[in-house]
């Protein structure tokens, strides 16, 4: 799919990946994100804990806001208060949903659901396909403020996207696709 | 403790996947003297291969319920990138499925044995040999769905692959029941289940991580 892909994002860096679509960005995250093991090459990842977030959320519909985010929290290893969680939950707008089933949420609302965790937690390196996708204007402005505090408090950050971003924000962009 | 907090919250929320185990095992227990003969001597020397058969498929029918849910809606790829040891994660899947599809008709045992004129001492046996031998049907059930994850036709497949491992528990269960507790089978069927115990989570965990790969 891709070959002689070779860089490094270094605490407090953002690092953007570009490329149409079937261009393997999915699989490069997979990759990163140690999903995937059959790839010539070598992942090293130094950050002690990585946050990935894929096409799939991890939210299952029959459990409500609160229960997945609950549950997301704890695969992680950190058990939030539930104030906590609800300051969260209020910070991404979805304070009215938290009791509300998971399938019955729009698109939109689930993703910001799943971003609740990157919210939460301390993870040094958060790794995001599609990161702006099926969200609407005040989620994507929410996520970039999430991004750039990340970023500000020295994690580092890989995210894919169709297009690129405003390059006041990103360090460093790799294109994949046709030379 | 949180995963298995889940699968019980789940298991609450869906109330049909477990009506669907009972009907199924009550629906061919009522027919099969229909079919057969209503005679209670056949019937009470073939009630216990019946219920165990029966329990069996139901074990099948329910392999890949939950897993199928994980792995479509991406929980299973946040299980695997999570910090709780994976093999800890399919034994918790493992008891999810022993809890929804298997518990239930050990429950009713009593009930479907006596539609088969059993006799109270075989149900007895029939029972203890329910509680140590289905665990092992679920654990290999769960193997059997991660395997066939994200495959086209995983359903026929997960049938091919399961069916000869799941004879074991079968037969020592029966006979177990069958010779009104001969503590050989009892014996050998606990051994089975502690062996399964102790490797099973571990395989199916390797195998997670090739179905996320998928």
């Amino acid at each position: 799919m891709f070959e002689d892909l070779d860089f490094e994002v270094q605490s407090g860096e953002v690092l953007q990946i570009i490329g149409d679509n079937g261009v393997g960005k999915s699989t490069l995250f997979r990759i990163l994100a140690g999903l995937l093991e059959d790839y010539d090459g070598k992942v090293e990842i130094a950050a002690r804990s990585c946050l990935f977030l894929g096409h799939r959320y991890g939210l299952n519909p029959r459990l409500t806001v609160l229960e997945n985010v609950q549950f997301l929290m704890a695969l992680q290893g950190e058990v939030p208060s539930e104030d906590t969680l609800l300051t969260a939950l209020a910070k991404l707008g979805l304070l009215d949903e938290t009791q509300q089933r998971c399938g019955e949420l729009s698109e939109g609302q689930r993703k910001r659901v799943a971003l609740t965790r990157f919210l939460l937690s301390n993870a040094e390196l958060w790794l995001l396909d599609e990161a702006f996708s099926a969200l609407d204007h005040h989620g994507r402005q929410t996520l970039l403020t999430l991004c750039q505090s990340h970023v500000d408090r020295g994690g580092g950050l890989v995210f894919s996207s169709h297009q690129a971003l405003d390059p006041l924000m990103v360090d460093k962009t790799l294109r994949l696709g046709p030379a | 403790m949180s995963l298995l907090k889940r699968e019980l919250r789940l298991l609450l929320r869906s109330p049909a996947e477990v009506v669907q185990s009972l009907l199924f095992g009550v629906l061919v227990v009522a027919l099969f003297p229909l079919a057969i003969t209503p005679d209670p001597d056949v019937l009470r020397q073939l009630s216990v291969g019946l219920i165990w058969v029966v329990t069996l498929l139901t074990s099948l029918l329910a392999a890949d319920r939950s897993l199928l849910s994980d792995f479509e809606d991406g929980s299973l790829e946040q299980m695997v990138l999570g910090v709780a040891p994976l093999w800890w994660v399919c034994l918790v899947k493992s008891v999810g499925h022993w809890l929804t599809a298997l518990l239930p008709l050990i429950v009713i045992t009593p009930l479907l044995g006596i539609m088969l004129a059993m006799t109270s001492e075989t149900m007895l046996w029939l029972m203890a040999s329910l509680l140590v031998g289905t665990p092992v049907l679920s654990l290999f059930c769960v193997l059997g769905a991660m395997m066939t994850l994200g495959l086209n036709r995983g359903g026929a497949l997960l049938l091919v692959i399961l069916m000869p491992f799941l004879v074991p528990p079968l037969v020592l269960g029966t006979q177990w029941a069958m010779t009104v507790g001969q503590p050989f089978y009892g014996y050998l069927l606990a051994g089975l289940l502690c062996v399964s115990l102790m490797t099973l989570p571990f395989a199916t965990a390797s195998v997670a991580r090739i179905a996320v790969g998928r």
